[in-house]
């Protein structure tokens, strides 16, 4: 369906994570590479890789001067379609083309970010992916509740320069969670990866704790370090993602990840303007427990969660 | 048109009729073809579309199945969790229960449980923390209002977060007080069913709710994007419960696509799930077969053209077979034959050209045997013409040129002989010098007469050579026929009498008459008819019978001469017309003759136009017939005369000749005028002073005074009213003509004076002269003059005439002699004139002619030969006066 002297179509990718970051990279044994889904997804649609359609990877990784150097070596590229990883390279790509499509993979408030106009009709040279609604900060306390019961505060980690509205886009609704359960809830901002085993241990010990990691590239980037240090200091933790999972995490609840972006570029690449596409919101969640890091901490899982786990690995 | 047009039109190119079978098989197989492969294809089409168009709705109504499948299969989940006894459905129990449906069904976002007032027991959700006996008042909700009052309540479908569709389901328990359970249905799974709903390879399925929102779409944004099709026609139609058309509808999508669309109604919602194929896919089939059907066609078409050029050549060659032999027959072939091989009604044909060659080869070869034959007959036939007409033309030139021949040999002869006969008559003339003897007398006037009589020999020869020539013409005038017929009886009357025969004359009143026509001629065959009679009649009777009658609006005289003579056998009837032949050899010899009268007579006869007959026998006496058509008289001058009296002139006649006074006196009285005669000008000068005349007639030659003195004499007079004058005179030559003008004379009348002249002379007004009738010349008599004066004045007056002239030119002689003598030519050239003039008043030409060339000569000749001329003068009056006295001797 695609004729044989069509000129190779170029995608870019603009990633948070650093290159080397697993889910990052190009491997096909590593089977949670979101690069790898996309090219399958695309595949899947006729786009194959090194015929028609070439794929360019540069990560914002290191700071601002990373990221820039990365958007201006993918805008000289001048590539077909732009996918960006999260808000910031969102940010960041949109402040450098108005012309280039830009589909963002996730974004919690893409309205109140400014990067579209309605999620119907988003308008512009931009569109893509929510991620979680605000209501799920009640929903990951609620669940951590469930796997936890005796816990009476909850920190909160977040690193505010990578987290929507610097926290305050979840934070609302886990504390109102908390309060109508009677568990304190606190912000544990952190902006720093060496500030992480230091906010973990302030919740190890008495009272009983447990910890809610909110949607943020910094602690994706950071997973096993965070992991880690639940694990070391016993502390109960649900994360908004599968990869603290893989990682090693006792639970994640989120939106799930389904082969979305291939929908949108495939039509892209075939002529239809971002501005006309809307603005998707996740349709499935997913609950994923690990059952042995429950056991090593010594929870018992009850019948509801368990009902209502996805998978539940051992 | 041309020649060539013609011929195009005539040959048209062999190939019109091989277009024409060409061009008519071809579409007749095309017609053919294209009737059946259009039915056919018109027919799979619409075949193809129905089966098309059912087959969508199938798969629309399957597609309708499935959704209504997915509804209800939660809907009976949520029948199932509503329906558990209450004893069993402990809160904690009934959120576990709701968990679990939560897993069971992922389109489930959110499930609720209210009691039967309508407040909240559990809530169970995906996103929010789940919420236990909150005890929420819901009963105003329409869901439980719905579910409450028929059992089970579709809500219509929202937009969650703008772009996720959901509807509400809720369903009411059993017993008094049923739970009621709703839940939010999030719509999006249906994307999963509708995507998995293959229509075609390219068709698509969509689902439309009871609004006409979109609500699942393959392509799934365009649900997202709240679309509202209620402006769609098919949307509005079918959302008013109107079935879709059997053949599908034909449509834009939402691409802009042109599909073949049908829908079918989800049962229990209302909803509407829209199939749509391409029509580039739905119609491939169709179009395949159409292209299939018209290549076929092609092909066939293609068939169609060979078979028609075989057949068409199949056909056309023997056609053309024939058309070239019937052309080479036509161009005369015959030889041809056509070898067609058809077994059919074209070798038939081809059979019966060939027939028809032979047919004509053979005629052909008849038709030139025959033709062969005839030409070879008739040349033959135009040889022996040619050699007859060639022999008959030589004999014919041979007799033409013999004729020519003997024509010119009598006219050369008769010259010839008549020139030395004219020598010897006039020596014979002059022997007679009064010193003869009388033997010697006897025997001149013998030898003149035979002269004569060989002198009129030759003339008449002469005569007949002029009529076999065709020169002699006749002089026509008007004369009196029976004084002609009268003079020639009564010239032959005394040698009748001299031999004793009976000799009568009778004549028809109507004879007396005046007619027109050749009086010498007749007179001459009259004279020949009576002198033949005369001559073989030896002894009996001669009657003479003259009538006149009318004929063709002339008269014809009729002269019959009957004698008793020899007469003619019946086989010489004819000849005797001939020259040179007599009614036998011894006539010649016993009768003399040069046997040309009657050749002679007949042939004047026929140039008169008339004929000359003869009935005889021999020993029984001649008849001769002679009919003669003649005019009547143009002047009739007796009629004249008589007719107009009033018309008298007083005529003064001028002239010194006593004969010539005579003669005019007679013929002016004759024409009932008064004359007076004066002998010389100066009488005439002084009558013409004491008595009026009307006229005067002037002879020029007179002694005292002549003529033209007289006239200016007589002009100086002054007379009124003035006399006319007339001139009398030989000399009608210009000089004299003008010397006369001068004189006042503007009118000459030649001498000698003919009647007929004088009177037109006398009658006209007219100043110009009268050309002078001039006598025949040659003989020594003007005959027919004579007879003319004859017939005027009466033989009594000429024998008067006669004397005087004897006596006058007896003193007339005597002056020319004294005057040769003495030698005085004027008075000798007058006596000539005297002489000549005298002389011609009774016809005497020769001797007239002879004094009037003397009159004019003798002035400039010598003596000798006025001595000469004068013995000659003498010798020609004694001869003339002999001649005239035997002429008017009546025996």
């Amino acid at each position: 369906m695609l004729g044989a002297s069509e000129r190779v179509r170029i995608v870019a990718s603009l990633v948070g994570l650093p290159l080397s970051d697993t889910l990052t990279r190009r491997a096909p044994e590593i089977a949670n590479s979101r690069t790898s889904a996309l090219i399958q997804g695309m595949y899947e649609r006729g786009w194959v890789e090194g015929v028609n359609i070439r794929y360019e990877i540069r990560s914002s990784f290191g700071g601002p001067e990373n990221r820039a150097t990365a958007v201006k070596e993918l805008l000289e590229l001048n590539p077909d379609v732009i996918l960006t990883s999260s808000t910031v390279e969102t940010a960041a790509m949109m402040a450098a083309t108005k012309t280039i499509p830009i589909i963002f993979a996730t974004a919690n408030d893409p309205v109140g970010n400014g990067f579209v106009e309605s999620l119907t009709r988003p308008g512009g040279n931009v569109t893509g992916f929510t991620s979680s609604t605000p209501e799920m900060g009640g929903k990951w306390l609620e669940l951590l509740r469930e796997a936890a019961p005796q816990i009476e505060r909850v920190g909160v980690l977040f690193n505010p320069k990578s987290t929507p509205r610097a926290g305050r886009f979840y934070l609302d609704s886990i504390q109102s969670e908390a309060a109508a359960t009677g568990v304190t809830a606190t912000p544990v901002p952190i902006t720093e990866p060496s500030a992480i085993d230091e906010a973990i241990r302030a919740y190890a010990g008495a009272p009983a704790a447990g910890m809610i990691a909110l949607v943020d590239p910094f602690l994706v980037i950071n997973r096993l370090a965070i992991v880690d240090a639940a694990a070391k200091y016993r502390v109960p933790m649900i994360y908004p993602f599968h990869y603290f999972i893989d990682a090693g995490g006792l639970m994640s609840y989120g939106a799930s990840l389904e082969i979305r972006s291939a929908d949108y570029i495939d039509l892209i690449l075939r002529g239809t303007k971002a501005g006309d596409l809307p603005v998707q919101s996740p349709r499935k969640y997913e609950l994923l427990i690990n059952r042995k890091v429950a056991e090593t901490l010594g929870l018992k899982l009850p019948a509801s969660l368990l009902a209502r786990a996805d998978e539940i690995r051992e | 048109m041309n020649e060539t047009n013609d011929e195009g039109r005539a040959t048209p190119p062999p190939s019109r009729l091989f277009r024409k079978y060409l061009y008519s098989f071809v579409a007749l197989a095309f017609a053919a073809l294209a009737v059946n492969t259009t039915l056919d294809v018109w027919f799979s089409y619409r075949e193809q579309k129905q089966l098309l168009a059912a087959i969508q709705r199938e798969q629309a109504s399957s597609a309708a199945i499935q959704i209504g499948q997915f509804i209800s299969q939660i809907e009976s989940q949520l029948r199932w969790m509503s329906r558990l006894p209450p004893d069993l459905s402990a809160r904690e129990d009934i959120r576990l229960n709701a968990i679990r449906l939560l897993r069971l069904s992922p389109a489930i976002a959110e499930i609720a449980q209210l009691d039967s007032r309508g407040r909240e027991q559990v809530r169970v959700s995906r996103r929010v923390a789940d919420r236990i006996g909150s005890n929420e008042d819901l009963s105003a909700s329409p869901a439980f209002g719905a579910a409450r009052a028929s059992g089970v309540y579709y809500g219509p479908v929202y937009f969650f977060g703008e772009t996720e569709p959901f509807m509400t389901l809720a369903v009411s328990g059993i017993g008094n007080e049923p739970d009621v359970v709703v839940a939010e249905v999030n719509l999006r799974f249906i994307w999963d069913l509708v995507a998995r709903i293959k229509v075609g390879n390219t068709g698509k399925a969509h689902v439309v709710d009871r609004k006409g929102q979109l609500i699942a779409h393959p392509d799934l944004w365009p649900a997202l994007r709240q679309t509202d099709l209620t402006a769609d026609p098919d949307v509005k139609s079918a959302l008013a419960g109107i079935a879709p058309p059997a053949g599908g509808l034909v449509k834009e999508d939402l691409s802009r696509q042109q599909v073949l669309s049908t829908y079918a109604t989800v049962a229990p919602l209302g909803w509407l799930v829209f199939v749509e194929l391409p029509l580039s896919e739905a119609y491939a089939p169709i179009y395949a077969s159409i292209g299939r059907s018209a290549f076929l066609l092609v092909v066939l078409l293609g068939f169609a053209v060979l078979a028609a050029l075989l057949l068409s050549r199949r056909m056309i060659v023997p056609i053309r077979m024939l058309t070239q032999g019937a052309r080479r027959i036509g161009s005369g072939d015959l030889e041809q034959r056509l070898a067609i091989k058809t077994n059919d009604e074209l070798e038939a044909l081809g059979d019966q050209f060939n027939r028809m060659a032979a047919h004509l080869r053979e005629s052909y070869a008849t038709l030139e045997r025959k033709v062969t034959e005839r030409t070879a007959e008739l040349e033959k036939a135009r040889d022996q013409a040619l050699a007859e007409h060639s022999a008959a033309e030589r004999a014919r030139r041979a007799a033409v040129h013999a004729n020519e021949t003997k024509s010119r040999f009598l006219a050369v002869v008769s010259h010839e002989l008549r020139t030395p006969l004219n020598g010897v008559v006039g020596v014979l003339q002059l022997l007679d010098d009064g010193s003869l003897s009388e033997t010697q007398r006897r025997s001149l006037a013998t030898a003149a007469t035979s002269g004569e009589t060989l002198i009129a020999l030759v003339d008449a020869i002469l005569e007949y050579a002029r009529l076999e020539a065709s020169t002699e013409a006749l002089e026509q005038r008007d004369f009196r026929l029976y004084q002609l017929v009268e003079a020639a009886a009564e010239l032959m009357r005394p040698q009748a009498q001299a031999k004793g025969l009976a000799f009568n004359l009778s004549c028809d009143a109507g004879v007396d008459a005046y007619v027109h026509g050749d009086p010498v001629r007749l007179n001459r065959v009259l004279l020949n008819l009576i002198g033949n009679a005369v001559k073989f009649t030896p002894k009996g009777t001669i009657d003479l019978t003259a009538s006149v009658v009318p004929h063709d609006g002339a008269l014809l005289l009729r002269f019959t001469v009957a004698d008793t003579g020899i007469g003619i056998a019946p086989d010489m009837h004819e000849r005797i017309f001939e020259d040179f032949v007599q009614a036998d050899d011894s006539i010649a010899r016993r009768f003399g003759g040069t046997g040309l009268g009657l050749a002679i007579a007949r042939r004047l006869t026929r140039l008169m136009g008339g004929e000359l007959t003869v009935e005889s026998a021999p020993g029984s006496g001649s008849t001769f017939h002679l009919a003669v058509p003649l005019e009547p008289a143009q002047h009739g001058a007796a009629a004249r005369v008589a007719r107009d009296p009033s018309r008298s002139f007083r005529v003064l006649l001028v002239d010194d000749d006593p004969v010539n006074c005579e003669i005019g006196e007679a013929m002016l009285r004759r024409l009932g005028h008064r004359p007076t005669v004066a002998r010389n000008g100066s009488s005439a000068v002084a009558l013409a002073a004491s008595e009026p005349f009307d006229i005067i007639l002037m002879d020029l030659h007179m002694p005292d005074m002549d003529g033209v003195a007289a006239a200016t004499e007589i002009r100086k007079l002054n007379l009124q009213p003035a006399p006319r004058i007339i001139a009398l005179t030989a000399d009608v030559s210009k000089g004299a003509r003008e010397r006369l003008a001068g004189a006042g004379i503007n009118k000459i009348l030649g001498k000698p004076l003919l009647l007929n002249t004088l009177r037109d002379a006398i009658d006209s007004d007219r100043d110009e002269a009268s050309v002078t009738a001039r006598p025949a010349a040659g003989a020594l008599i003007d005959q027919n003059y004579l007879r003319d004066q004859t017939e005027l004045l009466g033989a009594a007056q000429i024998a008067k005439l006669h004397g005087l002239l004897e006596r006058t030119g007896e003193t007339l002689i005597g002056e020319i002699t004294k005057a040769t003598e003495a030698g005085d030519r004027g008075r000798l050239a007058r006596s000539m004139h005297q002489l000549g003039s005298a002389a011609s008043a009774l016809g005497l030409v020769r001797l007239s002619e002879r004094c009037s060339e003397l009159e004019l000569s003798v002035t400039s000749v010598p003596a000798a030969e006025c001595q000469a001329a004068a013995s000659e003068v003498a010798t020609l009056l004694e001869a003339s006066l002999r001649a005239l006295g035997r002429l008017l001797q009546p025996s």
